[in-house]
């Protein structure tokens, strides 16, 4: 893993979704594109690794802190470990796990901000990020591996 | 034993991330919002182009509907002529009878009538008004005074209409009081009634005419509720005693409301 890479990509990201996307109603969760990316691409340590800084991430631009770390983290290291059992290699496929850890991340992002009082996100818009961001996820999974120099074609279980 | 070792880092760096995590969602929110004004402070100009690029892209919308200055010109014109005449409907409104605060009468003509004779007790409590089909006048249209309703025309001439009290006995007027729905007889008096109500109303409640369409567009007041009490014939049945919301004895004009006028 080239971490400086990973620290400029995740960056642009950030201030991607925090600038240009921030006044779209619906948007796609351009950093839940990169943490199914990660878990899928990576070894577990590195997907671990990624898979809450993306949350720390997220957390930064959003509503509190601390939800989107422990839903990313968890549901990043699931999948990360799911990879070893199952390839998720083809593009529906990649769609299908983009779609259902964004909803099972935004979930638990909810369940999490109920218990620190603040105001949820409405399960119509959850749904409708996960769907975008299943939509345009996996065409972003190649421009992000040109940069992080990841061989798409060959994988390899830890 | 390096797989072995990896293996151990993955479930020791998830068990501290998710303290880290857990330490963070329970931090004070003073705290924690830090790091959010931090980031913010620091990538403000990135952050401020990618919003102004947003924007930019939001408001930029193709103008399709558009006229020329001439036109512009005309249709301003027209717009200041109708609101003038508006307000000077509405001065005219106000100063006669206070109706030209209600929507609801846009489509509606009030024509006004002196009143000549007034029989406000006996069976047959009505009024005789001056004006009649040549002022558009029709059988049941509702005749207000004091912004309440107090009859419906009950008969046309040429120049001149009788007009039914609300009070006379044979009166009967689709009227609501709440959540109550009933008809409201007269008592040839200066009161009405309801009978056989299904449930009490309070004393001092308000009694609208419900609305009729043609002859009504909005529910209206016809008076108030003077008495509410058992019936002696069904005790969970109630008779409701009504007063019209004004003294009928003391009118010298009224407005009879002629729906969708023919101009």
């Amino acid at each position: 893993m080239r971490w400086l890479r990973f620290a400029v990509l995740i960056l642009f990201v950030t201030i991607l979704q925090a600038g240009l996307l921030a006044d779209m109603d619906v948007k796609p969760d351009l950093l839940l594109i990169l943490l199914v990316f990660f878990a899928i691409h990576c070894n577990i340590s590195e997907a671990i690794i990624a898979s809450f800084t993306v949350g720390f991430a997220a957390d930064i631009i959003g509503l509190t802190m601390g939800p989107q770390i422990i839903s990313f983290g968890l549901f990043g290291t699931l999948l990360a470990y799911l990879h070893r059992v199952v390839t998720i290699r083809k593009m529906p496929y990649q769609a299908l796990a983009i779609f259902v850890v964004g909803f099972l991340t935004g979930l638990l992002v909810n369940l999490l901000t109920f218990l620190k009082a603040e105001p949820t996100v409405p399960y119509a818009v959850l749904f409708c990020t996960s769907l975008y961001s299943s939509l345009v996820g996996p065409f972003l999974f190649l421009p992000s591996a040109w940069w992080m120099r990841i061989k798409t074609q060959r994988f390899s279980r830890y | 034993m390096a797989r072995k070792q990896t293996r151990v880092s993955g479930r020791m760096l998830f068990t501290w991330f998710m303290l880290a995590g857990f330490i963070c969602l329970f931090a004070p929110q003073n705290i924690t919002d830090k790091f959010q004004f931090t980031f913010a402070r620091i990538f403000r100009w990135p952050l401020r182009l990618g919003r102004n690029i947003s924007l930019f892209a939001h408001t930029q919308q193709p103008l399709t509907d558009v006229v020329s200055r001439r036109q512009y010109n005309q249709l301003q014109n027209r717009a200041d002529n109708l609101i003038e005449t508006l307000i000077e409907g509405r001065r005219r409104y106000k100063k006669l009878y206070g109706l030209y605060n209600s929507y609801v009468w846009d489509d509606v003509e009030f024509v006004l009538a002196g009143v000549i004779t007034a029989s406000t007790a006996g069976p047959s409590c009505e009024l005789v008004i001056n004006c009649g089909q040549d002022s558009g006048l029709a059988k049941g249209q509702f005749v207000l005074a004091d912004n309440s309703i107090i009859g419906t025309v009950s008969d046309v001439f040429s120049h001149g209409a009788r007009v039914k009290l609300i009070t006379s006995s044979t009166s009967n007027i689709p009227v609501k009081v709440g959540k109550l729905r009933a008809v409201m007889k007269g008592n040839g008096d200066s009161s009405a009634k309801i009978e056989l109500a299904k449930h009490k109303v309070k004393v001092g409640d308000s009694v609208y005419a419900v609305r009729r369409p043609g002859l009504l567009d909005s529910a209206m007041k016809v008076g108030t509720v003077a008495k509410c009490q058992s019936s002696d014939q069904h005790p969970l049945l109630w008779d409701i005693t009504v007063e019209p919301a004004c003294d009928i004895e003391k009118i010298s004009d009224v407005a009879v409301i002629i729906m969708n006028p023919k101009k």
